[in-house]
């Protein structure tokens, strides 16, 4: 880990497009993740949000731009989708083992990476279960255990805490400001304005692909341009976005 | 109940069933499952069964081969010959590879002995070679056909004999008095001759039937395939480093191996419990190169089908339902649920264009008894050919989830850096 605050990933000028799409998807956007800071990404539904994350990880390739990863050393990047992105039929453990052994990384050192994630997740007592006969606070867990199993320098997380229940929200949420805190850089994309709030420090607020607002979230919220603060993130987020529904 | 709450079951059951219309309107997977399929069945069985519940099929071609020296056999083949088509043979090894040529579709072997010492032809002493595809209903009529040409035979013979009185001997004289031995010439498949074993139901189910279940591992790995893409397993797998070929591979390596535990299974049922229930056992004595060359190409070819099918298919409702519809559509013409030999000689041609067609002709030559390189070698060739096809498209709408990018994320390789604002 590295919580000297160095820069890890940096994306410039992202723009991308979707073929027969008339407007980009993803226009002029700039991000830095650096170590050690969680940068909330917000956005109403069809804002770029996972596109920007895609772009990201690489599964998408931005028609122009560039992004950017530290040199030496290089750092590992992990991605925790909105779905939950492991086998519904294995057990927990099952699916530890199996996304353990596709790193490049030996057996042994396998086996305490997977030990690592079941404690930080608190997994121990589902390990022989199968995740479809999980709760989905434990099949969150879950997803983001696999995650950790990298050992990510950055962190990606997709809506992380979607249809949990409190309890397992909470859970989630420490798990993310202690990987912050150990020096992991964050970008959390979510629509729960106080789990943003209470998990970042800078944020990145996205409309039809375009930057609204950018920066610390202490700043963005003091600066609401009529000399008064924002009362919270979501009146800065309906601030800036309106509140007409969208698809 | 009151009527208000008959009238709200009835508003419920009215809404449901629209919805259900609804759904299926939308469901052009559905539906072409439930008109389309059955339509072409209608036309693929129409054609495949044309000649099989006619009263008078088609006489097939024949070859000869007379033994028989004697001047009435050699005439009676020769006026045979004259009447219906047929051709002329020196040996036994050339009437067989004719026949397993399909040059001709059946063999009619006169042997030695045709005259009997009484004078009478012997119809125990032709033999009927027939082509293990030819209909039997043609065959039959061929047996008949012979059986009644030999039976005029002696009757001439014996009318010739008799002389004046010749009407009134015929008129009271049986079978046994103007043919010698059995009425009717014995039938022998080129499978019997060249494998020295009875043609059995079993021993040409269990290739066809182990053909099809092969080919419906569209549905498992539909299942996984479309599961891991819509979960996003597979693009997380490929943070992980896995390429989409080898998410591909191993989904083929799995699935092989899942078709030759298929193949154990057939072969127990066709070997041990077919009989238990009054059939004839499996003959397990095939040719181990040419088999495992067989049910390999065909695995490939069926797991091959299977990952394209499911690459490029967005739900498993939709998987399955192109993939189990094209697969019946498959077997019926391949010759799976009607047996090729009942097929009339077009739709026997049709089927060999078919991978179900390849697969089933070389492991039923396999089977049957009777592999040669000419049989195996190019079946197996299009079978992988076709398998080979089939992964570069499934590989193709997955490509863009192992983009080289993804699997050197710990590297620190630049991404787009060539287009920079």
């Amino acid at each position: 880990m590295n919580p000297d605050g160095s820069v890890l990933v940096e994306a410039e000028g992202l723009l991308y497009q979707y073929p027969n799409s008339s407007a980009p998807a993803i226009d002029g956007v700039d991000l830095r993740l650096v170590a050690g800071e969680a940068i909330g990404l917000l956005g109403p539904n069809g804002a770029g949000k996972s596109t920007l994350i895609d772009l990201l990880i690489g599964l998408r390739h931005p028609s122009r731009g560039a992004i950017r990863r530290r040199a030496k050393p290089p750092p590992t990047i992990a991605w925790v989708p909105q779905e939950y992105a492991l086998y519904p039929a294995l057990e927990c453990g099952e699916n530890l083992r199996l996304f353990a052994d596709m790193l490049d990384i030996d057996r042994r050192e396998a086996t305490r990476r997977i030990d690592a994630a079941i404690e930080t997740c608190r997994l121990g007592e589902f390990i022989d279960r199968q995740a479809q006969r999980c709760s989905g606070g434990v099949r969150r867990r879950l997803n983001l255990a696999i995650a950790l199993l990298a050992q990510p320098d950055v962190l990606l997380l997709d809506e992380p805490t979607a249809g949990v229940d409190p309890q397992s929200r909470a859970f989630l949420l420490d798990r993310v400001r202690e990987l912050v805190r150990d020096g992991t850089a964050v970008l959390y994309a979510s629509h729960y304005m106080e789990e943003v709030s209470d998990v970042c420090s800078r944020i990145l607020l996205l409309d039809h692909g375009r930057v609204l607002a950018s920066g610390e979230l202490d700043a963005l919220l003091a600066s609401a341009g009529d000399g008064e603060p924002h009362a919270d993130l979501e009146a800065l987020f309906m601030h800036y976005t309106s509140r007409s529904l969208r698809d | 109940m009151s009527p208000t709450r008959a009238a709200l079951r009835a508003r419920q059951l009215y809404r449901l069933a629209a919805k259900e219309w609804r759904l299926l309107a939308r469901n052009p997977h559905g539906l072409a499952v439930l008109f389309f399929m059955p339509a072409l069945f209608v036309l693929i069985m129409s054609l495949t069964m044309k000649n099989s519940l006619v009263d008078r099929p088609p006489l097939p071609s024949t070859g000869w081969l007379v033994e028989d020296t004697s001047p009435p056999a050699t005439q009676w083949a020769r006026q045979w010959r004259e009447q219906h088509p047929a051709q002329v043979f020196e040996s036994a090894a050339a009437l067989e590879q004719a026949v397993a040529a399909r040059e001709v579709e059946a063999g009619v072997r006169v042997k030695a002995g045709w005259l009997g010492e009484d004078g009478r032809p012997r119809a125990d002493r032709v033999e009927i070679w027939l082509g293990n595809r030819i209909q039997p209903a043609a065959a039959a009529r061929l047996r008949a056909e012979l059986g009644y040409s030999i039976m005029r035979a002696g009757m001439r013979m014996a009318a010739a004999e008799a002389g004046p009185f010749a009407s009134a001997m015929l008129a009271d004289a049986g079978p046994t008095e103007l043919l010698a031995g059995d009425a009717a010439p014995g039938i022998r498949y080129l499978y019997e001759i060249q494998s020295g074993r009875t043609m059995t139901a079993v021993q040409q189910s269990v290739p066809a039937w182990l053909v099809f279940g092969m080919f419906f591992v569209v549905i498992p790995i539909a299942g996984v395939l479309i599961q891991e893409r819509n979960d996003g397993t597979l693009v997380r797998l490929a943070t992980f480093g896995v390429t989409p070929g080898v998410a591909l591979a191993s989904k083929f390596l799995a699935f092989v191996l899942l078709n030759w535990i298929q193949l154990g299974f057939m072969l127990m049922v066709g070997r041990w419990l077919v009989p238990l229930f009054g059939g004839d056992s499996l003959s397990l004595d095939v040719h181990p190169g040419w088999f495992v060359l067989m049910v390999a190409a065909t695995s490939a070819a069926a797991v091959g089908l299977a990952l394209a099918i499911a690459a490029w298919t967005r739900t498993f409702e939709h998987a399955a339902a192109l993939g189990g519809g094209l697969n019946v559509v498959l077997g019926a013409i391949a010759g799976v649920m009607v047996p090729r030999m009942l097929m009339p000689p077009n739709m026997q041609v049709l089927s060999e264009w078919s991978p179900m067609g390849w697969a089933l002709d070389g492991l039923q030559s396999v089977f049957l008894g009777d592999p040669d390189m000419a049989t195996i070698l190019p079946r197996a060739a299009l079978l992988c050919g076709f398998a080979a096809a089939c992964m570069a498209i499934g590989w193709w709408p997955l490509r863009r989830i192992g983009r080289r990018e993804m699997r050197e994320m710990g590297s620190d390789t630049i991404i787009a850096s060539d287009n920079r604002v």
